[in-house]
């Protein structure tokens, strides 16, 4: 738990959840496990708001808890997620992804289950054929939304959510990805395993959602009558569903990894390449470090029926994609992804633009060439990359002091003498990309703050247009006439449109960078992961 | 660490400073806060996909303002008891999680919000009979809070109420010995038969 990532932590549940929420999982995050008498003491809340904190990060997965570790008396303790938290800046991008794959259904499925942490089958469906019935004409049925659902289960985008075991740690969900999706495994399960993580439950679910009542009062008395009588059951009650991200992340990895190779080669080997990956999308876990081996013949069966590529220039391409080092495709007879090097090529890829970009074409030319050759001198490095000796020295140096750059002595006397030691310049590649990481979640954090001063500088007058477009809306409403509109509508003045004009200009592009940042922390994220991972 | 055995170059001969040349200018002022960036940053990637993303974010934000996962620390207590008041919905504690899932150490009942936030009723979870009778111990405490609630804010109001005459003493005078005249006429609507001097 590094300092930018607490802070980064900080800032993204003060803006989801509140500052109270924000306190205790600072506090959890910068003091480790701790029990709830602990907690109260350093924060200074209440117990209730304490205690209501915890379960609201807990129903959103960012907190779990254990039984007492000093035998059965002691009280339970709390542990924070910091991984979890930032998961929150990725959201839109599973939201967008699920829109592209299933459509409205299955975007608003995933924004529902992304807002509540988790929820039951029936209650998903229900909500969001409700919201789609709001935004169209016609009823939503039910069935449309299961089978949406069922799809997104077995695809393994949702997965169940643990059931909650008394003693012992809550079976964390990678154990549950090792799973098949065969359906109704017969056995029961056990805490550390859970075979029936993609199994659909038996939910009568039939209908159709109504559009609410036009008057208000009926609805209110409804809904007060519904909250006080029994809810109707529909046979999956205490089956709580999640969003899997790890799915998430490997169809964000392949996506990446396609596109890189269409960049490079064609498009016709990347759909090579797209249907290789896809035919061991829900058999490879993922963290395996290559995809399962798969014959050429398999691959010809199963490539789409727009691309009528004959078997030889099928087989042409592959061996185009072997000799390529992109995505590391290799075999003689099967073929398989090396997942693992294609990640780390990405990663190096990404390392060398952002040199190039903060230090300039020639530093990235010194980098690259230092990512290539290893070990260098700096006579070395100065004839390789043609770049006078000065300004070779000095941008050794500036890249030196950015620690992007490591130098490496080799003494020849046992005394260090300087005259008589090699000192070489490397670059790692795995120390460099941590420091990168941090680097973006500082960045992050630095843009969050700024929006969010931003729009406490103009405050007040983001108060006076909210004012003003709530007294026009309900103008419109009541049917006014159009000089009532304009009236009001002029209660604003002109510079201060402007001035609301830049702020949300400034706002949006302030949004959007951390968006485009997050997409260089997933790259360097599951770069680091996997290669720190034990392999296997 | 490169410089610490015995064979120890004099200090200063690795920088550029050539023998003879005076030392560089002293800082006059702190560095500045924006230093001026030799290489321009590329422009944020436009087009329809990372809009349609901005605009997810900034909806998602919205939302989970007013969900109930979203905790404000207690408001401060109004000035005045108003009317409107009591038709504020509270906030029902048992949908923000199905209890079953938390250590039994956190369960609350008989929540006290301190502010309301108006919430759609669908958010309640699958109902079973334990979360029932919580349901039913929790609104038992409820309205006791309730009947706390308006004592306490009697208890402010009484507070207010001296802290104004306090306030308005700036005179010798006791503000409650000087008629105003608000209550003139008040007392004469409700008999019309009696004359009006």
């Amino acid at each position: 738990m590094t300092a930018q990532e607490v802070r980064l932590c900080g800032l993204v549940l003060q803006e989801h959840f509140g500052e109270v929420v924000e306190k205790v999982g600072r506090n959890l995050l910068k003091s480790g496990t701790q029990n709830l008498r602990a907690i109260v003491h350093e924060t200074g809340l209440s117990v209730d708001l304490v205690k209501k904190s915890l379960c609201v990060l807990m129903q959103h997965g960012a907190c779990s808890f254990i039984q007492g570790r000093k035998g059965p008396g002691s009280p339970t303790e709390y542990k924070a997620h910091c991984d979890r938290m930032l998961r929150i800046l990725r959201y839109p991008r599973y939201i967008y992804t699920a829109k592209t794959l299933y459509g409205d259904t299955g975007e608003l499925i995933i924004e529902e289950l992304l807002q509540r942490g988790h929820m039951t089958m029936s209650n998903t469906v229900k909500t969001v054929a409700d919201r789609l019935t709001q935004s169209m004409d016609g009823d939503m049925d039910y069935g449309e939304v299961s089978t949406t659902f069922s799809k997104l289960v077995e695809t393994h985008f949702l997965q169940r959510c643990p059931p909650a075991a008394g003693a012992g740690t809550t079976g964390s969900s990678q154990t549950a990805n090792s799973t098949s999706a065969a359906p109704a495994s017969s056995t029961a399960p056990t805490p550390e395993s859970f075979p029936d993580c993609y199994r659909v439950p038996q939910v009568t679910l039939i209908g159709r959602s109504k559009r609410p009542l036009a008057s208000e009062e009926g609805e209110d008395q409804r809904n007060a009558k519904k909250a006080k009588m029994d809810p109707e059951t529909h046979g999956d009650e205490g089956i709580y569903w999640q969003v899997n991200f790890e799915r998430f992340h490997q169809h964000f990895r392949d996506q990446t990894i396609i596109s890189a190779v269409a960049n490079k080669l064609d498009q016709t080997s990347s759909e090579i390449v797209r249907t290789m990956l896809r035919m061991s999308e829900v058999t490879t876990s993922s963290t395996a470090p290559c995809t399962k081996p798969l014959s050429a013949n398999e691959i010809f069966r199963s490539l789409p029926a727009t691309y009528n590529i004959p078997r030889h220039i099928l087989d042409q391409y592959l061996t185009l994609l072997v000799d390529d080092p992109v995505d590391g495709v290799c075999g003689e007879g099967v073929r398989v992804i090396y997942l693992n090097q294609a990640l780390a090529n990405l990663a190096r890829a990404t390392l060398e633009s952002i040199v190039q970009e903060r230090f300039g074409s020639r530093s990235a030319r010194i980098f690259r060439l230092l990512l290539r050759k290893r070990h260098l001198e700096q006579k070395q490095v100065e004839d390789f990359a043609m770049i006078p000796a000065k300004e070779a020295k000095d941008m050794l140096y500036t890249l030196l002091s950015q620690n992007l750059v490591q130098l490496q002595e080799i003494p020849k006397t046992p005394d260090f003498a300087p005259s008589r030691t090699f000192y070489l310049y490397t670059v790692n590649q795995l120390p460099t990309a941590r420091l990168l990481l941090q680097n973006c979640y500082k960045t992050v954090a630095n843009l969050m703050e700024r929006r969010l001063f931003e729009a406490k500088e103009s405050k007040r007058l983001l108060e006076k247009s909210q004012r003003i477009e709530a007294i026009l809306a309900s103008l419109q409403a009541s049917g006014a006439e159009p000089e009532q509109l304009t009236e009001v509508e002029e209660m604003i003045t002109a510079p201060e449109k402007q001035q609301l004009d830049s702020l949300r200009l400034h706002v949006n592009k302030l949004d959007s960078a951390e968006n485009q940042v997050d997409e260089t922390i997933f790259l360097l994220e599951s770069y680091i992961s996997s290669s720190t991972k034990p392999t296997s | 660490m490169a410089g610490r055995g015995r064979g120890r170059r004099p200090f200063g001969t690795d920088s550029s400073i050539s023998r003879g040349e005076g030392l560089p200018p002293g800082l006059q002022q702190p560095t500045p806060v924006f230093p001026v960036m030799e290489q321009k940053p590329l422009p944020l990637a436009g087009g329809e996909e990372a809009e349609y993303l901005l605009a997810l974010k900034q909806d998602f934000r919205g939302v989970m303002k007013n969900l109930p996962f979203f905790i404000k620390p207690a408001a401060a207590q109004r000035d005045v008891q108003r009317y409107s008041d009591k038709y504020h919905s509270s906030e029902q504690t048992n949908s923000l999680t199905d209890w079953n899932l938390e250590p039994s150490c956190l369960h609350v009942s008989g929540f006290q919000t301190g502010d309301d936030s108006p919430e759609s009723c669908r958010s309640t979870s699958g109902g079973e009979s334990e979360k029932k009778e919580e349901h039913e111990q929790s609104s038992e405490e409820e309205e006791g809070g309730v009947k706390k609630k308006p004592e306490e804010e009697e208890g402010a109001e009484a507070e207010e109420e001296y802290d104004e005459e306090e306030l308005e003493e700036e005179t010798d005078y006791i503000m409650s010995y000087f008629d105003n005249g608000e209550e003139f006429g008040g007392d004469s609507d409700d008999n019309m038969d009696e004359a009006i001097y």
